[in-house]
Order: C-alpha cells, then structure tokens, then sequence
C-alpha cells in the first residue's frame, strides 16, 4: 500500500498561538475560572482539556496524574463550562478591564 | 422624559447588537445623553470575536449615525464578491465557486446590484462603531463588567446573582444551582427572577435606567442569573459550536493576486473571497483517540472550515460543535490540522500568524434560545439570545444581531414616550422579531440544525463529492460510463469499505438525509 496522507497527527503549540494576544492578566484572588481540582480524578472523558483552545487544562493528555488548571492563559470562551459533567468548575468573564485583549477580533 | 433615573436606557455590550440598538435609539429621537453603553473590553472591541463575515445590508438604516461606514470604519476590510462552498476529505477538495458581478454593486446586472457582505475584524469596527457613537453624545464606559442588575424593593447587597447560580458548582448539568435556589430565602429568588429590572449595580454602586438592554454575546451570564434562560438549558453542549480562528498577515497585494481581487477605489473597498467547507478530514485524528479514549469511541468530530481575505490578513478557522468532539482531539490540532490540508496550505503560505482567538457561537437558535427574551425593565439582543443560523451555505449571525438592536430599540422609544416600561409594552419587542426575518428564518429553517448535526456531512458525504468528481472530470484511460452508473459503483465501493458508511450510506439514510437536506 502506498503512503496515505495523514493529516493532524501531530502536536500544535498552541502557546504560540496564545502568545500573540496582548493579556492583562488579573490577580490570583479574583481568577475568573475556579476549578475544583479533586472533583477532576475520576474523570474519564476530561473534556475540558479537549475542549478548552488555549490549553488550560492538562491531564492526562500530558501525562499528568493531576489535573492541572491555569486561568492566565483563558481566551474567554466558555467552552470548558460546558463541558464539565463533574460539578468542578465554576465559570465567570474576568473583571472589567482584565483578561484577553484582541487587537484584531 | 423622566429625570428620576440615572439613564433612560442602559445597554450592556458594545457589540453588533448594542451599538445598533445605541444608534437606533438615537434615530428614535432619544438623547444621547440618556443612553449609556457600558462593555467589559477595554478599549472597546478588545473581547469581541468573529468567523468574520458580516452579511446583508442592515448597516445601511444607521446610516447618519455611522456615515459612509463602509469606506470609514477600519474594521470593515473588503466587500465579498466571490463565494466558495465545499468539501473537504483527507485526499479531496470538492469546492463550488461563484463569483457575482451583481455583488460588485455598481450597477448593470441582470440579478440586483449591491454588496452584501463585508469581511470584519470586531476589534476594529467595534472600537469604531462606538467612537462615533461617543461623537453624538452616547456614554460608552468601557471596561466595565456588570455582574448584578438593579431589581425595584431589592437590597442588592443581600444577594448575590451567582449565588443563585451557585458560584462553586455552576457546572454539573444546574442540579446545585436548583439546591440552591430551593433553599435560598425565596422572596429573593422571587425578586431575582420576576423583579422589575430597574438599573445596574456596578462596584456597589447602582446607576438605574428605565430599561436595561442585554447585548453580553454568547455565552451570556446575565441571562443565567436573572432567569432570562434555564441553568440546565444553559449548560447544554448541544448546538454550542466552539470557532477557533487565527488571522493570518499575508499583505494586501499577495492577497489581491492570491485570491484574484480588486484591489480598491474611492467609492468600494478592496473585494474578497469567502470559502467555507465541511470536513472530513479528522479519520486518522480519531481513529487514535479513539483506540487513546474508549470512552467516546465512534464519535465523529463535526467541524466546518473557513477562509476569508481582509485587507492584508487572512481569517481562518474551524467550527467545532461541542456536542460531537470526543475525547483525545485537542480543538486547537484541528485547526492545525485543517490549515495543513492540501487545498488549504497554498493559501495561506508565507504568511504570518499574527492573532489566535476563540469564541462560542450559539448556532442552533431556536432550539437554544432563552426561554424569555423581555423582563419587565429588561429585554436581550443578538447573540445573547441566541440568534444565528446556519445552513452550510448561509452564515447569519452579525446582522440577525444589528436587527434585533433595530427591533428592540424602536420598541424602547415608544416606551420611553409613554413611560410603560413593563413586560407587556416591552414585549411588542418579542412580536417584532418573531414576526421579522430573523425567527421567520429561524422557524422555517428548524430541520437544518438535524441536518447539520448529521454525522454524514462529516465522514462520508465530503468523501463522496471528492470521489466523484475526481472520476467524473479525470482522464486516466478507463472506459467512460455515466454518472449515475459511476455514483452507484462509488456508493456500492464505499459501503463495503466499513460498517459504520455501510449504514450510513443506506437507503433509507439517504432518503432521510435527501428529506432533510431539501429543506436548506
């Protein structure tokens, strides 16, 4: 059999991505996403981490035994509200005049 | 006009929706003065994300607001006078192209002349839109995020709205948040949620308006909170579509010559291309997460791509509907994986990635939308009540928002004149829309959102296209036959290549799907 083409068999940094937008990145205390990282352990389907486009969430899908949660990264989207089954997060925009700052939209 | 409020009306968001619904207030004969925009970006614009088409002319009514908006806002990059739409599988592109004279807008058609669409990037029509609008008067505050409304009788400081949302478990399908509400003081809940909305609260302070206009987008918390929209109802993935989007800076020229445009005068911006595609492209992608996550085995990702050309950055993306992603794709690989497909690499090479975003869309509008749309003191706009449809073929979304700001703005000068702000004068807001093209669109196209939902527009229906037109047009010394013979050998091919195409290529699918697809 000839070489398929195989198309997306490979890992995107997506930090890079994430590093072209300008953030203002709010303190640790009014974080607008809180996650309740215990809840996350028996998790099978993790769709956050799947879900979130700017890599938030890390688990397994890193090799990681923990779900590891970072807001500063957060585009502000929403998905990861939706997709959490478990109860573990609770979701808000960050305060005004924080967070993500698009220059092009 | 009543001085005893702070603003006759208070619009939150400074998107499509809320500047429409500033402008259309004004042209109602409402003072300036007595409007206030407040939006959570800083400056305004910086949290508004698009695919980046804004279709139909609803622009042009607004017009002595935003004057010659067309050539002025900097958002607004080039006029759409070519469209592609198609297919894309691993080995195929299946693309239709059209390119219209009449779209040109300058006159000499057979079809009507006029440019209907306009690629933009919010960032900058937004800021715009809001510049003149602070021009004639109009208070913007930008940077500003209000989490709580004003309710008439009720202590804004005795609750907190996300309380009754429950703040530490607001995921988990709205179980905690019902917990919650049952056993909070119900006199609250009961203000919460039927009170007469007269203001926001904003860092504990209260600034009140007669009525109060919810413009917040997708993903609307307000709504949530003051009962606008069931929490369950809220939470559902079904028809959230995720759009991942970069822009890609490629120069204007390469772009003009790229994509065959015009290049610009005094009178039209620069011309473009719009291309969207639905795609197969993501087999060997969940073949691994699938064998990688059992737990969502044999769901397909349903995603769509688009392509479009601004002035000298090109807006590319995919569609993601939430309810279809299965464990094991990152959402961010897929829209690396469509940029590397063959039809789509050539495009944007050599250029550069000079933004990544991403937002909600809530595509699938009346199964989504929120149970009310008018409160007494409060109605919701564009997005945030979930108006935008689809078909594949039509993407509406920007300028169903700018109607629905048209819509309730018209309704807010009435009630202004006559100092009824209750539901029930609000609510002619609600009949307006229902009877204009927006819910006309919506109710008549409601079996698109199955339709799109469908697996087989996903896996083998792109496939198929590609396949056939390849046979169709190709010349590699086989004996010709016609293309009902060929597309019956194909399908006969396809189905005994695995099960899952086997069924999905069935007669009785394909009836249903032909059922359905008729109806676009």
């Amino acid at each position: 059999m000839s070489e398929k083409t195989k198309i997306g068999l490979f890992e995107y940094d997506v930090k890079n991505g994430l590093g072209l937008i300008a953030y203002n990145v709010d303190e640790h205390e009014h974080a607008h996403i809180i996650v309740d990282t215990k809840k996350c352990g028996d998790c099978d389907s993790m769709m956050c981490v799947w879900g979130c486009p700017a890599q938030c969430y890390m688990f397994r899908d890193v090799g990681l035994e923990e779900m590891k949660f970072q807001y500063e990264d957060c585009v502000e989207c929403g998905t990861c509200f939706l997709m959490c089954t478990d109860g573990a997060l609770s979701w808000n925009h960050p305060r005004g005049g924080f967070g993500i700052t698009y220059a092009y939209g | 006009m009543s001085e005893d409020v702070d603003f006759d009306v208070i619009i939150i968001g400074c998107g499509m929706a809320g500047m429409a619904c500033a402008a259309q207030l004004l042209k109602e004969g409402v003072e300036g003065d007595r409007i206030l925009v407040v939006d959570r970006g800083e400056p305004i614009g910086a949290k508004n994300l698009s695919g980046g088409i804004l279709w139909g002319r609803e622009l042009d009514e607004l017009d002595d607001i935003f004057p010659n908006w067309e050539m002025e806002n900097p958002g607004i990059e080039r006029y759409i006078n070519h469209k592609k739409i198609g297919f894309l599988s691993s080995e195929d592109a299946f693309i239709m192209e059209g390119k219209f004279a009449s779209w040109d807008g300058i006159g000499g058609t057979e079809e009507p002349s006029m440019r209907t669409g306009w690629s933009v990037l919010r960032a900058k029509t937004d800021s715009w839109f809001a510049e003149k609008l602070e021009e004639v008067g109009v208070f913007i505050m930008p940077g500003i995020k209000i989490d709580q409304l004003h309710i008439d009788g009720l202590d804004h400081t005795s609750y907190s709205a996300r309380d009754l949302t429950s703040p530490a478990e607001d995921s988990g399908r709205g179980a905690a948040q019902k917990w919650r509400i049952d056993n909070a003081d119900q006199e609250i809940v009961n203000a919460v949620r039927e009170g007469k909305i007269c203001g926001i609260v904003q860092d504990g302070e209260i600034m009140t308006s007669n009525v109060v206009v919810i413009a917040e987008g997708s993903n609307s918390i307000l709504t949530r909170s003051y009962a606008f929209d069931t929490m369950l109802h809220a939470q559902s993935r079904h028809g959230i579509i995720l759009g991942v989007k970069e822009v890609i800076h490629l120069g204007e020229d390469v772009i003009n010559s790229r994509f065959g445009c015009f290049s610009g005068d005094e009178e039209r911006p620069p011309s473009g291309m719009a291309m969207e595609a639905a795609l197969a492209i993501y087999d060997d992608m969940a073949e691994k997460a699938w064998e990688e996550y059992p737990v969502t085995a044999g769901q397909v990702p349903r995603a769509g791509g688009w392509l479009y050309t601004n002035r000298d950055t090109l807006s590319i993306g995919v569609v993601i509907q939430l309810d279809s992603l299965p464990s094991g794709i990152h959402t961010y690989d897929m829209l690396e994986a469509y940029k590397s497909h063959p039809a789509i690499a050539p495009l944007i090479s050599g250029g550069e990635t000079v933004e990544y975003g991403a937002h909600l869309v809530p595509e699938y509008g009346l199964d989504r939308m929120p149970s009310r749309l008018v409160r007494d003191g409060a109605v919701v706009i564009g997005d945030a009540a979930g108006l935008v449809y689809s078909n594949g073929a039509v993407i509406q979304g920007q300028n169903y928002s700018i109607h629905s700001g048209k819509l309730a703005a018209k309704v807010i000068a009435k009630c202004i004149e006559s100092g009824d702000f209750s539901k029930k004068s609000l609510g002619q807001y609600k009949k307006d829309l229902d009877q204009s093209y927006v819910m006309r669109d919506l109710r008549r196209f409601k079996t698109t959102a199955k339709f799109l939902a469908d697996d087989a527009n996903y896996t083998w229906v792109p496939k198929f296209m590609g396949k056939m037109f390849n046979r169709v047009v190709r010349e590699i010394g086989e004996e010709k036959i016609t293309v009902e013979k060929q597309a019956l050998r194909l399908r006969k091919e396809m189905r005994r290549k695995d099960k899952k195409t086997k069924k999905g290529m069935g007669l009785l699918n394909l009836i249903r799907l032909g059922m359905m697809g008729r109806k676009l």
